[in-house]
């Protein structure tokens, strides 16, 4: 049995060298997914998604890489002598390679500059979703109609990202039209206290209520208004809902379309 | 009618609303009635405390953040190397907690105060805000312990120009309330450091003797590590 272990497989590395190096690797997979696991379940409530990835990601490919540095010696890779022959392999692996390689440096980058982390909601190359990983190649993204899009990361490094969950505090803005008939004080101020009343619509910056334009049917009156970037959505809809609801509390009209005709025959008579 | 109560029958009623605990079969059964709104939990628990204490106002009518700005409605103007101690108000929100040894959870978060948020600095890296507007105090206001908080705030400035300060913001999960069965009360500072820049931050000492410290949300939600300590950037 023992010689059969002293058997070499190539160079000097015998059987036994190599088993070992097989149980270590072995090992090392198995306790960074136990103390990946057990960290995930600690952390989650504590830390940020796109850190927690980030950290489990470096803990479980840090094990990984002590291991492999500590079973190269048994493997006969000599690690100087690979930076020496680095140069002619690294032209080989990378013509072979060249997307790959290109999405890994992508990724690494994007790992630094961080455009994006797990969580936001980005625009890119015409998806729209929530970013849900980050990897080393490529960035998952699910669209808002919960479709999985796999974006390679040279790309994604490449294009215009829209981030919409960059900043705190987003604007969002509409125009409301009312009729030339309608208190247009009124409709300004019952458009103020919706406003006023609503949490989430942010005091500062302040909310911009103005006559924007006298258009063919009706006095056009612009909102713009503040709010956490994490509310934006629903604070959309629910404000316009609302004015709506105020307006018609109030006898305030929003108008259809309306043209005035003259006929020539009217004309005539008067 | 802050305070800490064994889980049993229980009922804490007073003009805003009505909280009820009763035991139906094997399990008792949490109800909170308000003008508007009524709230129940199904408690699996056969020990334990109920207490009721005011807590951080950043939890209505969702989580956010975890900063608070007050907005004085008179500005107070600081005089080179100057301390001055003075009293505000802000609103509190009421929390209802299950405990039992060092674990609470909380059952339900009460506000009676209409909430508003507001933004600190820039937004691409300003601080999303509780807001709330105090007048300026020379001496400990009166306040209904049950919608707000009296701050005892001490402004130091520490440059050598005079500095006017119109608002201040905190991170509340740094706050220190102590209540008594009149007053929800909290203690702090603000040192200006120049005409934009300060730094707040909540000290842990009651008022008087007797004063009872509140549950802190952040310690029983368990979020680690809370700064304390707000950086003003963005002027004051």
């Amino acid at each position: 049995m023992i010689d059969l272990l002293n058997i070499n497989i190539y160079g000097d590395v015998t059987l036994y060298n190599f088993l070992f190096a097989v149980l270590v690797t072995f090992i090392a997979v198995l306790l960074a997914r136990i103390i990946t696991r057990n960290l995930r379940r600690v952390l989650t409530d504590k830390l940020k998604k796109d850190q927690l990835e980030l950290l489990l990601k470096s803990i479980y490919f840090g094990i990984l890489l002590i291991a492999f540095l500590s079973i190269s010696p048994l493997l006969g890779i000599n690690l100087s002598g690979l930076l020496v022959a680095g140069g002619i392999l690294g032209i080989i692996i990378g013509f072979a390679s060249q997307s790959v390689v290109s999405n890994l440096v992508s990724g690494i980058f994007l790992l630094a500059e961080k455009p994006v982390k797990i969580g936001d909601q980005i625009e890119v190359e015409g998806v729209r979703g929530i970013v849900e990983d980050v990897n080393i190649l490529s960035t998952i993204i699910r669209t808002y109609d919960g479709l999985y899009v796999r974006v390679p990361n040279d790309k994604l490094f490449a294009s215009n990202i829209v981030n919409f969950s960059a900043n705190v505090a987003r604007r969002f803005e509409y125009v409301v039209g009312i009729s030339y008939r309608s208190d247009i004080n009124k409709a300004i101020e019952l458009i103020k206290k919706v406003i006023e009343d609503h949490p989430f619509v942010l005091k500062n910056p302040e909310p911009l209520i103005f006559v924007d334009e006298l258009g063919e049917s009706s006095v056009n009156v612009s909102i713009r208004a503040w709010t956490p970037t994490s509310e934006w959505f629903n604070v959309r809809i629910e404000l316009l809902q609302k004015i709506k609801e105020s307006f018609d509390e109030n006898g305030i009209e929003i108008p259809f379309p309306q043209r005035v005709i003259w006929f020539g025959e009217d004309e005539k008579e008067s | 009618m802050y305070g800490s109560y064994d889980l049993g029958e229980l009922s804490i009623k007073n003009e805003y609303f009505r909280i009820e605990i009763e035991r139906r079969g094997e399990w008792f059964f949490y109800t909170r009635e308000s003008e508007n709104e009524k709230k129940e939990r199904v408690l699996g628990a056969e020990r334990g405390k109920i207490i009721v204490t005011p807590v951080e106002p950043v939890n209505l009518p969702k989580e956010i953040t975890n900063y608070m700005e007050i907005k004085l409605k008179s500005p107070i103007v600081i005089g080179p190397g100057d301390s001055k101690v003075v009293y505000l108000k802000f609103p509190v929100e009421i929390g209802v907690f299950i405990a039992w040894r060092r674990a609470s959870e909380v059952l339900d978060i009460i506000g009676l105060n209409k909430p508003k948020y507001t933004l600190y600095g820039e937004p691409k890296n300003g601080v999303i805000c509780r807001y709330s507007e105090s007048e300026v105090y020379r001496s400990l206001p009166n306040s209904n312990p049950l919608k707000e908080s009296v701050m005892r705030l001490r402004i130091m400035n520490g440059s050598g120009e005079w500095i006017e300060v119109n608002n201040i913001v905190f991170d509340v999960f740094g706050m220190k309330m102590y209540y008594d069965d009149f007053l929800v009360f909290c203690d702090a500072e603000m040192k200006c450091i120049s005409k934009k820049v300060a730094e707040t931050q909540f000290y842990d000492s009651p008022l008087r003797k007797g004063m009872k410290k509140a549950l802190e949300l952040y310690v029983a939600r368990r979020i680690i590590m809370p700064k304390g300590k707000f950086t003003m950037e963005w002027g004051l």
